[in-house]
């Protein structure tokens, strides 16, 4: 912590995008430094323009953007190649987009035939743009690591997840629980270090048509349940795995995610479920009027990040400890 | 088939020349071999002048050698006109290193899928891919085939009341392939976990609390166990099983008894606190390593339950027998599992891995398919080996590609021709 105070200035622009200005407000401040003057305006014709209202030659440029919103998330994506485009012709010495929430990357995979794989196709259109460098946070699969051919700092919320649990949750009485087969790793990794037992929620499609059965494999009787997942969209997953959980005679159950997404019904459906607190960090932008939500704040380790690269130091360190 | 070449590389030619039996046409006629000095050479006997061109190689033992006999033919080809080749390969090299394991690790598997690309590939064939993400590597289009039908077709035919058996994974990271095969054959499925060993004074607390009788383990053997070196005759307290969970300790990849000391466990108890802080630090991390010979003590999960069923371990890869071994002991001699089957697509069998998996009594058959070369005499020598044939998936793969027709049946989860 002490290199913060020594860390040099002179060459780092943080630029952010529309999609979340509370977030890159908050890396700013963390960083002791003030966002860049840009303007991102749409035409009457809906194409997005941009304008840096300050000299970029020659510095080390982050350029803070989400993927966020129902209606946006296309505009904030072209948003942000669009200002990754403008810093290159800017002649900028290097350009890092901080994606938190990493748009489109549930479709990193041919899971059906001719699905396309948009995890990809956005990957390719970020390196077209001109980045050099992403930050990005809890990707849905590693793999989208992979994807690009420049280098990608994959950031964990686990650490920060981590202190939340050990300070605001019973955890004397906690189980952990994956509300799908997908998610088990995740939580077997968190149970490991929290020393918890986990259990693993599994949703059977016995036939096409037939309503989905949840099976709950591991016991939660007496316990406070901890669901764990990347993200939470439309909430259904949860929700219903939270019954499950209370029908086999859970105490309580809390939902911890890192993306909030909360899109379609989600406010309904979490308005009307039994959980007792959903806890997501603030890589999106969550506007939801639900009296259990709580918020861990994230920025720090993206600062963190953000000044460690800038100075060249290792990035590892945030992999396993929560920037304060 | 007209207009259609098939190469088949000196990886697994059994497999090329099945593939192309079932295609009911020769391989055509190339010449690999090696300089003096080491360089592979590469001769194309035939036209590929506008022609469709497949070229069939798998992972093996020499793999770096093949990798690059399969890039210098798929080069050659490019050279020679061909019209469009395609790369089948049935167990995708370096698959394991998909993504960054550790800070600064390379993705080789990506690295490989660049250099198929870049020597003039237009299309490739795998069957199981470690990630399915890794169809995201490639700029060109990429068929993942599926081995869970021909495998759940295996144990629909021979697990004997496989109704009442239990899909298991072995690391929580297979869970979803695991719960697939559970899904399509309607039957239950489990998880093992192996973590490091969790703080002592847990285990030892709930060991106390089990001393106190909640359960007794006794009813759960109906056989008497057999009694190796290390064990006790209590060996009903092994276990904690709370309520569904079956934990025990695991000491250099064998189940052992709560007595059970090891040398090495002062000076590991030292070292606890680093180990935590380095070992594992990531989700992604622990998934599939094996670090047996690292880590001296484990603690070994079982989330699910297996008493008195069938369990049947699923994974993509048999590579290194550890994790198996301990999950299949774990498993029969702690949780009442009837039998044990290893069941995985690729048959890698790293070193002797085949013959410990061989050894120990507690799996009863090793289930694989015939994507990756395993030598006659090994095949000769294990009782327990079962290989299963997907050539036929490749070849009907490779026909309706050259027809243009749709191949999306191949991946329909009761596809097992």
């Amino acid at each position: 912590m002490e290199t913060s105070k020594r860390m040099s200035t002179n060459s780092i622009k943080l630029l952010a995008g529309n999609s979340h200005p509370e977030l890159a407000q908050n890396i700013a401040r963390t960083l002791g430094l003030r966002l860049s003057n840009i303007g991102v305006y749409q035409y009457s014709n809906q194409e997005t323009s941009v304008t840096i209202g300050e000299s970029i030659r020659d510095e080390d440029v982050y350029i803070i953007q989400t993927g966020t919103g129902e209606q946006e998330i296309n505009d904030f994506l072209m948003e942000l190649l669009i200002i990754i485009h403008a810093c290159r012709t800017a002649s900028a010495r290097r350009i890092t987009a901080v994606i938190p929430n990493f748009p489109y990357a549930r479709q990193d995979k041919k899971d059906k035939s001719r699905a396309p794989i948009t995890a990809k196709l956005v990957a390719q259109m970020l390196e077209t743009a001109g980045c050099d460098h992403v930050i990005t946070m809890d990707l849905h699969a590693s793999q989208i690591q992979g994807f690009f051919h420049i280098p990608v700092d994959n950031l964990y919320a686990e650490p920060s997840v981590l202190k939340y649990i050990q300070h605001k949750t019973d955890i004397g009485n906690a189980i952990l629980v994956s509300p799908d087969a997908g998610g088990a790793k995740r939580v077997a990794s968190l149970a490991d270090k929290l020393d918890l037992n986990f259990a693993l929620i599994h949703k059977e499609r016995q036939k096409a048509n037939e309503v989905s059965r949840m099976v709950l494999v591991g016991d939660v009787t007496g316990k406070s349940c901890l669901l764990i997942d990347d993200m939470a969209d439309t909430c259904g997953t949860l929700v219903k795995a939270s019954d499950t959980l209370l029908e086999h005679g859970a105490k309580e159950v809390l939902a911890i995610v890192t993306h909030g997404i909360f899109s379609g019904s989600a406010e309904q459906k979490l308005k009307n479920s039994k959980l007792s607190r959903i806890v997501c960090t603030n890589t999106v932008p969550v506007d939801l009027d639900v009296n259990i939500l709580d918020q861990i704040d994230i920025s720090p380790t993206l600062a963190e990040a953000i000044r460690r690269l800038h100075n060249g130091e290792s990035v590892s360190y945030l992999f396993t400890h929560a920037a304060i | 088939m007209r207009k259609c070449k098939v190469f088949v590389g000196n990886s697994h030619p059994e497999l090329g020349h099945l593939v192309c039996e079932r295609l009911g046409i020769e391989a055509a006629p190339c010449t690999l071999k090696k300089f003096a000095n080491g360089e592979t050479s590469v001769q194309i006997g035939v036209s590929v002048r506008d022609e469709d061109v497949y070229v069939i190689q798998s992972g093996s033992p020499e793999i770096n050698d093949h990798i690059m006999e399969l890039l210098i033919l798929v080069s050659a080809c490019r050279g020679g006109s061909a019209k469009k080749i395609t790369a089948v390969i049935p167990q995708f090299p370096y698959s394991k290193q998909c993504k960054m394991k550790k800070h600064r690790g390379a993705i080789t598997a990506r690295m490989l899928a660049n250099l198929l690309i870049m020597a003039g590939a237009d299309h490739v064939v795998s069957m199981d891919l470690h990630a399915s993400q890794m169809q995201g590597f490639f700029t060109k289009p990429v068929d993942n085939l599926y081995g869970g039908p021909s495998l759940g077709k295996w144990i629909r035919e021979h697990v004997e009341d496989y109704r009442e058996a239990v899909v298991v994974s072995k690391n929580p990271g297979g869970t979803k392939r695991v719960t697939a095969l559970a899904d399509s054959l309607k039957i239950n499925f489990a998880m093992i976990h192996t973590d490091r060993r969790r703080s002592k004074d847990l285990y030892s607390q709930n060991k106390d609390k089990l001393q106190l009788k909640q359960r007794k383990q006794s009813m759960l053997r109906k056989n008497k166990p057999i009694i190796r070196p290390g064990d006790f005759e209590n060996e009903e307290e092994n276990i904690i099983l709370t309520n569904g969970i079956q934990t025990a300790r695991v000491i250099k990849g064998h189940v052992v008894d709560d007595e059970y000391v090891d040398d090495a466990d002062a000076i590991q108890s030292d070292g606890e606190g680093s180990i935590g802080t380095i070992g594992s630090f990531d989700a992604v991390d622990s998934e599939d390593d094996e670090e047996d010979d690292e880590q001296p003590e484990k603690l070994i999960t079982l989330v699910g339950n297996v008493q008195g069923r069938t369990a049947i371990i699923l994974d993509d890869m048999i590579d290194r027998p550890g994790s198996f071994i301990s999950a299949a002991e774990h498993m029969v001699k702690n949780c009442g599992a009837k039998e044990v089957y290893v069941i995985a697509t690729h048959g890698i069998f790293t070193g002797d891995c085949l013959e410990q998996l061989e050894m120990s009594d507690d799996i009863h058959k090793v289930v694989v398919t015939n994507t990756y070369p395993i030598s006659e005499e090994r095949i000769r020598k294990s009782k327990k080996l079962v290989i299963i044939d997907v050539s036929s998936i490749f070849a009907e793969c490779i026909r309706r590609d050259h027809y243009g027709e749709s191949i999306s049946v191949l991946f329909d989860s009761l596809a097992s021709l």
